[in-house]
């Protein structure tokens, strides 16, 4: 436990005593509350950084993405040398405390993720007795950056707010910038270099692919309960070696294994729903969306969740498309970038045009090789995803295209229109009916999200307009209410259902099996292979099951 | 029961469907082969689901007479259908797919249904796939916050004081509609109150709550869809109440006849929108439908054994993992704390014999019920009456009145009545009709009172039937309040309502929550969202002790934490007061003193010795003070009050014709014994209305034009001017090179790089038949989001490339006409700024448009604006904002392309405000194929909109500094008012900064403070030189990471009026705003630490609650005149000293 390890660290201040001095001067002076004539001014308290020289000494506290994804991240992290402790699944508990210290008519992200550090660090005060200020001193909460079109780039404000008011003032929140992590700092106490950025990433990879691998595998399980021992094993292998430095890959392998020892039954007609919305909302699988994922599994469906790549990669595009349209504009309006205009007061005429045509070359060389980069960046995540993946045992899993995105998108939804998930949420339903991905397409999202609710919502009214045969439902998730959701889910779910019965029926009329045949194939061993899975032709698995079984069963 | 060996569907003697909704269960039994209903009954479960199923259970057992060798099948539906399925051998259906195949087997002809339940409301449209012809349904229900249930007209059924008898035999009249905002439970309840309190008749209430009730349902439930016909109305408000059908009936061929949709002529609105016989009974019968075709074994019944041992309490074990603690843990608690918080009974006081006492009378006219005390010239209570709303105020006043006469006369002494002072939502209609001699704001009132029992406390805490207000005391007065604001109002009626349903007297409620041994944990906030979760805790099993006991300890978490936001209680003293008549329930007393004790442990609890009456005492004790000062009483007297008689009329002869909104007003004509009479006005919305004549109308012009003069409204101002052509754009540059092609005289070379030539002779432009084509171009201009920030520059833009400045068509400012006309076409209910854009659009379309042909409509997507302040790391739009208008295109093209059928282009380009070389190309990139410009005539318009852009702003600023300096020379204030760019929009401000207008104080706009630093720092001069910030424009020492352009503005400008002497602030927000929830915290820190006065106006949305609105237009007007009394000014008069400089006339 955090707390018995945190009683035994160093407690010296590596720091030298004049730079403390100064700082707590400064800390002293920023606080003090400025009188101007009988008014006091408030000013939002001075946050300390966490520096290089404090990383020992310092548990870094984090959370927010799957079980899966934060149990690995935290062994990459303590492979990488840190004191580190990820977050239990934020509850409504969590939520409770969150709204309490929070500002009213945040949504809920912020809420339960707030409230969750809050209650961590009130259980480590009252039951392992640590004093508030060592907490504040010996902690920090590490998160990512934000942005400004939604709530979610006040989230860092938020948390400061709610920990000084829960009585963990100066509770540092260290933030991963694009630019660097505490930018100001010259030492930052998390070194957020290349080794740090692949370990990262790897472990949101790896935990992708386990996460799609228990999707595909529980739905059809033939023992309850198999796959989650499979996934608590397959956790443990994969911890081991994100934090003790050995081979992921080759741990991937074991986990396949592992993955393989399960017993299932493709022949089951589920429908299949995708879960899309806010990232947040989709990405918890607990209180947060009323664990929506287990709900629909229990109700029948298979559930295809979304990958944190798929963020990723939308931020990545998001950044290309940004710079391709930025440096367009900045670099025609400027020909002789990098010849100052007032260089042609002092220069000769030839002087400045060799200027200029200097500027243009290197702009254009500047914007041919960051381009390049980007599309590099893409393509190492989906490589690394494959690698990942394919080890494991997830074949046939693409991750989008997120070109193909923007453009099926844009004639509904801007795509240079920023916020949440940006234009991803009408994509996912065009291609989910279209290409029949998905039965069905769920899309959660916290109470009175912006960009999902007030903007993706209204849209996919024409979405669901033009494609007659998509399946779509929103929900927007409060922390209560929970009979009301699962209500309206099951509503939706029942029409998906159907529908898949249609499309096993179909493929059974496609390839002209009779119901000798189909008993046949329930002990046929390809649809009790956990690993292997069918080619996609339609959006119910039982159904592509028969589609690829026509040959084989034939013969 | 035997189970079935036959094939499904043909052989089962019956099958059961059963209905367990939120409020009721409903039992069918069908026959399957005919679909015959064999036996059915409903009734009401308060909050007993199994019992109640059982109960009917039980009687069908008995009146069919089964034996149990019978073959039955069961089916269940409804929110608390899945917790007991099981124990009956049921499957549970989905209560939209069981309504859904109820019709589609007994209606086929019905292409739409609206089905309104206890909590739910559901529209289903059926539809044809035009690809595949297959029969398709779309399902939508009401999202969280939407009304339009039953529990909606259950409540106001009651503040209105109708019977369902009587409501059951109304008639829909829509010629006296009254403004009530449908979207939310709570927001209707408001408006409700603030009718009743105005005197407004029931039955035109429950009109007007049925037309909110249906058109909100038209407006988002359909998402959009239109309601084919035939329509079918089902559910218990549609099933028992005919004034709602009527509604409907009315209100849908309107749609219809807008849409151009065409119904057949010749059937009567009856047969096409209509309620069959057993609506309430559709989703029982459609489970039992359903039910039938599932497979023999599924759904065979059980009998009744196992539900009778889950209702007999074998509740699942998970409950005590659940649940949260109880009220009270032990009896020896219960007792010490009855020992120290019980207030005695009242008792009458008995004067002596003989005596003349002298009294004055204070009332309450207040949400849900009336008060009224006898209080003598002593200060003592003498009696105190109190009488529950039954929906006109003044003869609840009479009702009151009538218990003081009877108590004097049943004294042997003389009472002299010598005073009256009145208070509370019904204080105008009291003082006009009785001469009150004060009518004191609710907040004083309670103030008083308290001050008056325990002296100098710290807080003030009021709990209403509707309103939350509590207040924070320095030295006796005010030095702060909050008051629950729309989405948080209604908590005392909450404990009212929710005791009622579970059939249980309110007197009894506490001792039935104390009986709890757990209870369950609500989500704290809004009532409607506690009502969601009260379905679910009875689903899992909760009992109503514990579902009592829950929500008691949820009110002082709705108290502190959403309505106060003070999350360290401890910081604000330790001397609280409780009051208001919620107090009188203890388990509400308890969880209050229990939750304060938790977090302040020194703290000092007082409940008011006259909870209910504080308000009503406090409005005496002011009325002693008055007639004491003022030597007599203005009061009309016990007597004539009892005898007065009173006349209501609403009709086209009440109706306002002095302005443009024709207010249908409501006249109350009093009478009285001695043949005096008045007349009091409700039901406007300006103070035109307040007067029937025309002479008092021309006076009420003047006073105003005179108040507007003397104290200018830079609101408004800005409002008017910023749409206006008020900067004549340079003249496109003379064509010098290829005068006739429509090229670029930007060209590109190797890599595609930008040429220009040189600017001087290179400039290109369009052809003259392209300038032709744009002279005749008329383009509209919704007026919404952020068209209000950047008006002039499109006006500009499209003036400077030759559009002439009369095609340029701002639709109409925001009206409840403009929001009724085109409110319907939305598919989503996000805040009302960016739900009313849609409607600004169908103004464009259906009125400017017909009037003279638009070719295009222009509402750009405007992601990023500038901004003067510094340090915040992103300029953003809110993406509500800037994904609208894309979110508005996606309305008006589903079903059918409106804009391809008006012949009207949209345009909705993606723009940058921030980066104005962005800008240029994105305009580019979107207008030219549309406008016909080169690239060089578009920088050009967009070099000049943005001189506009600065000139409007540099006026903005000129006015706004004149009154501040002005306001600092006098010791006067003048009112900051921080919002969104919209708020500027009259309706979207509720109207309210005329109202300080008119009480003297000027008002300011954000854009108006200057926002030149050598003026400003010498505001910011200590912050600049204590190095938190290097400029005065600055709010990096209040907020590290803000994205926000406006949420910035808003901060800075709190930061400014915290720093300026003579600026109180007014802070706007619309309810569901997401960028500004995040600085109400910083704000309200800015503002409290320097101790300004500061209006928090949250959750606005389209109704205007004018009770609510009014209860803190006067309370912070009492702020204000204090505060300015505080000011010490160097030159002080008693006003200001000269007319402000800048008119703010247009």
């Amino acid at each position: 436990m955090p707390a018995q390890k945190f009683n035994a660290v160093n407690q010296s201040n590596s720091e030298t005593a004049s730079s403390a001095d100064v700082r707590n001067k400064f800390q002293e002076a920023w606080n003090r509350p400025q009188e101007a004539g009988n008014r006091t001014q408030w000013f939002e308290p001075y946050a300390e950084g966490f520096s290089e020289h404090q990383r020992q000494e310092t548990t870094v506290l984090f959370g927010g993405l799957t079980t899966a994804q934060d149990l690995l991240l935290e062994g990459a992290l303590k492979g990488l040398g840190y004191r580190v402790q990820h977050l239990a699944e934020a509850d409504l508990d969590s939520f409770r405390i969150g709204k309490e210290f929070g500002n009213r008519g945040q949504c809920n992200p912020a809420y339960f993720t707030a409230g969750n550090l809050i209650k961590y660090l009130e259980q480590l005060h009252q039951s392992s007795g640590v004093p508030r200020d060592e907490i504040v001193k010996r902690y920090v909460f590490l998160t990512i950056d934000a942005c400004g079109p939604c709530r979610y780039g006040a989230y860092i404000t938020e948390y400061r707010k709610a920990l000084r008011d829960a009585g963990f003032p100066g509770f540092r929140v260290v933030v991963m910038h694009k630019q660097g992590v505490n930018v100001t700092m010259e030492n930052p106490g998390i070194a957020l270099n290349a080794k740090f950025i692949v370990r990262i990433l790897r472990a949101v990879l790896v935990g992708d692919a386990l996460n799609a691998m228990g999707y595909r595998i529980r739905a059809y399980e033939t023992e309850q309960g198999a796959t989650d021992r499979a996934l608590a094993r397959c956790k443990e292998v994969l911890y081991d070696a994100f934090s003790e430095g050995k081979s992921v890959l080759l741990a991937a392998r074991r986990c396949r294994k592992i993955f393989a020892g399960v017993k299932v039954d493709r022949s089951q007609v589920k429908p299949k729903v995708s879960v899309i919305g806010e990232f947040w909302a989709t990405t918890t699988e607990g209180d947060g969306n009323y664990h929506i994922q287990r709900f629909l599994e229990q109700e029948g469906a298979e559930v295809e969740a979304q990958p944190v790549a798929i963020w990723v990669l939308y931020t990545i595009w998001t950044s290309h498309d940004r710079y391709i349209h930025y440096s367009r504009v900045h670099r025609d309006a400027q020909p002789g970038a990098g010849a100052d205009r007032t260089d042609a007061g002092n220069s000769s005429a030839g002087r400045v045009r060799a200027a200029r045509v200097w500027g243009k070359v290197r702009a254009r060389a500047q914007s041919f090789v960051l381009n390049r980069l980007f599309s590099a960046a893409e393509w190492a995540v989906h490589a690394g995803f494959q690698t990942y993946a394919k080890a494991l045992g997830l074949n046939d899993y693409q991750l989008p295209d997120m070109d193909e995105m923007a453009q099926v998108a844009h004639e509904f939804y801007n795509s240079q229109l920023r916020g949440g998930e940006g234009h991803m949420e009408v994509a996912k339903v065009i291609l989910n009916t279209t290409k029949k991905k998905s039965t069905m397409t769920l899309s959660v999202k916290p109470f009175g999200c912006m960009p999902s609710s007030a903007v993706s919502d209204g849209i996919q009214s024409l979405v669901v307009d033009r494609f007659p045969d998509a399946l779509f439902l929103p929900i927007e998730t409060t922390g209560d209410g929970i009979v009301n959701v699962h209500s309206r889910v099951q509503m939706i779910l029942h029409k998906a259902k159907q529908r898949a019965y249609k499309e096993y029926e179909t493929a059974l009329a496609h390839t002209g099996l009779d119901k000798d045949a189909v008993e046949k194939l329930r002990s046929h061993p390809r649809l009790q292979d956990p690993l292997r899975y069918p080619k996609h032709q339609v959006a119910c698995t039982a159904a592509n099951e028969i589609y690829g079984l026509k040959h084989p069963l034939s013969s | 029961m035997k189970p079935t060996q036959q094939s499904h569907g043909d052989m089962e003697q019956m099958v059961i469907g059963v209905d367990v909704g939120s409020t009721t269960v409903k039992v069918v039994v069908l026959n399957p082969a005919t679909d015959k209903i064999l036996w059915k009954q409903s009734g009401r479960h308060y909050a007993k689901q199994a019992d109640k199923a059982l109960e009917l259970l039980s009687h069908m057992h008995r009146q069919l007479a089964l034996s149990g060798d019978e073959t039955v099948r069961i089916f269940i539906t409804g929110s608390g259908g899945s917790a007991i399925a099981a124990t009956l051998g049921a499957k549970f259906i989905q209560e939209v797919n069981a309504v859904t195949m109820a019709v589609e087997k007994n209606h086929p002809d019905v292409n739409s249904v609206i089905e309104l339940g206890g909590q739910d409301a559901k529209i289903i449209h059926f539809r044809t796939n035009p690809k595949t012809g297959e029969r398709q349904v779309m399902a939508f229900m009401n999202d969280k916050c939407a009304s339009g249930t039953g529990v909606v007209i259950d409540k106001c059924l009651v503040k209105v004081g109708m019977s369902l008898e009587e409501a059951s035999q109304l008639s829909f009249d829509d010629s006296r509609i009254h403004p009530v905002a449908a979207k939310c439970g709570i927001f209707a309840e408001t408006d409700i109150i603030s009718l009743v309190k105005a005197g407004i008749p029931s039955d035109e209430i429950m009109c007007s709550l049925a037309n909110a009730i249906v058109q909100q349902n038209l407006t988002a439930l359909t998402h959009g869809y239109t309601l084919e016909h035939k329509v079918l109305l089902l559910g218990g408000p549609n099933t028992y109440f005919p004034f709602l059908q009527q509604c409907w009936q009315q209100r849908i061929p309107e749609v219809w006849q807008e849409r151009g949709y065409d119904v057949p002529a010749d059937v009567p609105v009856e047969d096409l929108i209509h309620t069959p016989a057993d609506s309430q009974y559709y989703a029982a019968i459609g489970a039992a439908i359903y039910g039938l075709k599932e497979p023999t074994h599924v759904g065979v019944y059980k009998g009744l054994d196992g539900l009778k041992k889950f209702a007999a309490g074998s509740r699942s074990a998970k409950l005590g993992i659940l649940a949260g603690p109880p009220l009270v843990h032990s009896q020896e608690e219960l007792e010490a704390f009855r020992r120290q918080y019980a207030v005695p009974a009242f008792q009458p006081a008995s004067l002596q014999p003989g005596h003349t006492v002298r009294a004055v009378i204070g009332i309450d006219g207040g949400s849900t019920s009336s008060k009224a005390v006898l209080v003598d010239d002593g200060q003592r209570v003498l009696f105190k009456a109190y009488e529950l709303s039954k929906g006109n105020p003044l003869q609840d006043t009479k009702d009151l009145l009538g218990q003081i006469h009877s108590y004097i006369s049943s004294q042997d002494a003389t009472v002299d009545i010598v005073g009256l002072g009145v208070t509370g939502y019904a204080g105008d209609i009291l003082d006009k009709s009785l001469c009150a001699d004060v009518n004191v704001v609710e907040t004083i009132a309670h103030l008083q009172s308290s001050v008056h029992y325990f002296g100098e406390v710290d807080v003030i805490c009021d709990i209403g039937g509707q309103d939350i207000k509590i207040m924070f005391m320095k030295n006796g007065e005010i030095r702060n309040f909050r008051l629950s604001n729309q989405c948080s109002a209604g908590n005392g009626m909450l404990l009212q309502t929710m005791a009622s349903e579970f059939n249980i007297p309110i007197e009894e409620y506490a001792d039935v929550a104390f009986r709890a041994k757990l209870s369950p944990v609500y989500s704290y906030g809004c009532g409607v969202f506690l009502d969601a979760d009260r379905v679910t805790f009875q689903k899992e099993g909760f009992s109503k002790e514990e579902l009592l006991a829950g929500l008691a300890m949820v009110l002082p978490k709705n108290i502190w934490q959403y309505v106060a936001q003070i999350p360290r209680l401890a910081a604000l003293g330790n001397r609280f007061v409780l009051q208001g008549g919620t107090q009188h329930n203890l388990a509400a007393v308890k969880a209050q003193v229990d939750y304060i004790k938790e977090r302040v442990p020194d703290a000092k609890v007082y409940v008011h010795p006259h909870t209910g009456e504080a308000g009503a005492i406090g409005a005496a004790f002011e009325a002693i003070k008055v007639v004491r000062d003022e030597g007599k009483s203005t009061f009309i007297g016990l007597d004539n009050a009892l005898q007065l008689t009173y006349s209501t009329r609403s009709d086209e002869t009440t109706r306002c014709n002095f302005c443009a909104n024709h207010c249908r007003r409501t006249f109350i004509d009093i009478h009285t014994p001695a043949g005096g009479s008045s007349r009091y006005i409700s039901g406007f919305n300006c103070e035109k209305g307040t007067v029937d004549n025309t002479d008092d109308v021309r006076q009420i012009n003047r006073n105003r034009k005179e108040r507007k003069r003397r104290y200018p409204n830079l609101v408004e101002y800005e409002t008017h001017r910023m749409f206006q052509h008020f900067y004549e754009p340079q003249p496109l540059p003379q064509v010098t090179d290829n005068a006739n092609t429509a090229t670029s005289g930007i060209s590109r070379g190797l890599f595609r790089t930008r040429r220009q030539k040189d600017a001087a002779a290179s400039f290109r432009s369009s052809s003259n038949a392209d300038r032709a084509y744009r002279q005749g171009l008329r383009i509209g201009i919704p007026r919404a989001l952020n068209i209000w920030a950047t008006a002039p520059f499109w006006r500009t833009y499209l003036e400077t490339l030759g559009i002439q400045p009369g095609n340029i068509v701002f639709s109409d400012y925001t009206s409840d006409t403009l929001w009724l006309e085109g409110g319907k076409y939305g598919s989503i209910d996000p805040c009302f700024p960016a739900k009313v854009a849609s409607a600004h659009v169908y103004n464009l379309l259906f009125k400017w448009h017909s009037r003279r042909p638009l070719n295009y409509i222009l509402f750009p997507c405007i992601t990023h604006l500038d901004s003067p302040i510094q340090d915040a790391l992103d300029m953003t739009s809110c993406a509500v904002v800037a994904g609208t208008p894309n979110v508005v295109k996606a309305a008006f093209r589903k079903e059918r392309d409106v804009f391809a059928e008006k012949n009207v282009g949209y345009l909705d380009a993606v723009v940058n405000f921030a980066d104005p070389l962005m800008l240029k190309r994105q305009l580019f990139d979107a207008l030219a194929p549309v406008l016909r410009v080169t690239e060089d005539e578009s920088e050009f318009a967009v070099d000049e909109a943005l001189t506009a852009m600065e000139t409007f702003s540099a006026d903005m600023q000129a006015r706004g500094k004149a009154i501040l300096e002005q306001a600092e020379r006098d010791g006067k204030l003048a009112i900051l008012m921080i919002g969104r760019p919209y708020h500027d929009d009259p309706f979207l401000h509720l109207d309210i900064l005329e109202e300080f207008q008119m009480l003297g104080y000027p008002i300011l706009s954000m854009s108006s403070i200057p926002k030149d630093e050598s003026w400003l720092n010498s505001f910011f001069q200590e912050d600049i030189q204590a190095g938190r910030v290097t400029s005065a424009l600055s709010i990096g020492d209040v907020w590290t990471e803000s994205f926000s352009a406006n949420s910035v503005l808003k901060v800075w400008s709190a930061k400014f009026a915290a720093r300026h002497p003579n600026v109180a602030v007014i802070d706007l927000s619309s309810f569901k705003c997401g960028h500004d929830a995040p600085s109400y915290g910083i704000v309200d820190a800015i503002v409290s630490t320097a101790n300004i006065p500061y209006l928090p106006l949250h959750d606005i949305d389209a109704n205007k609650s004018a009770g609510s609105l009014q209860l803190r237009v006067r309370t912070f007007a009492h702020t204000l005149r204090e505060y300015e009394e505080s000011l010490q000014p160097k030159n002080f008069v008693a006003g200001w000293t000269e007319d402000l400089q800048y008119q703010a006339e247009v």
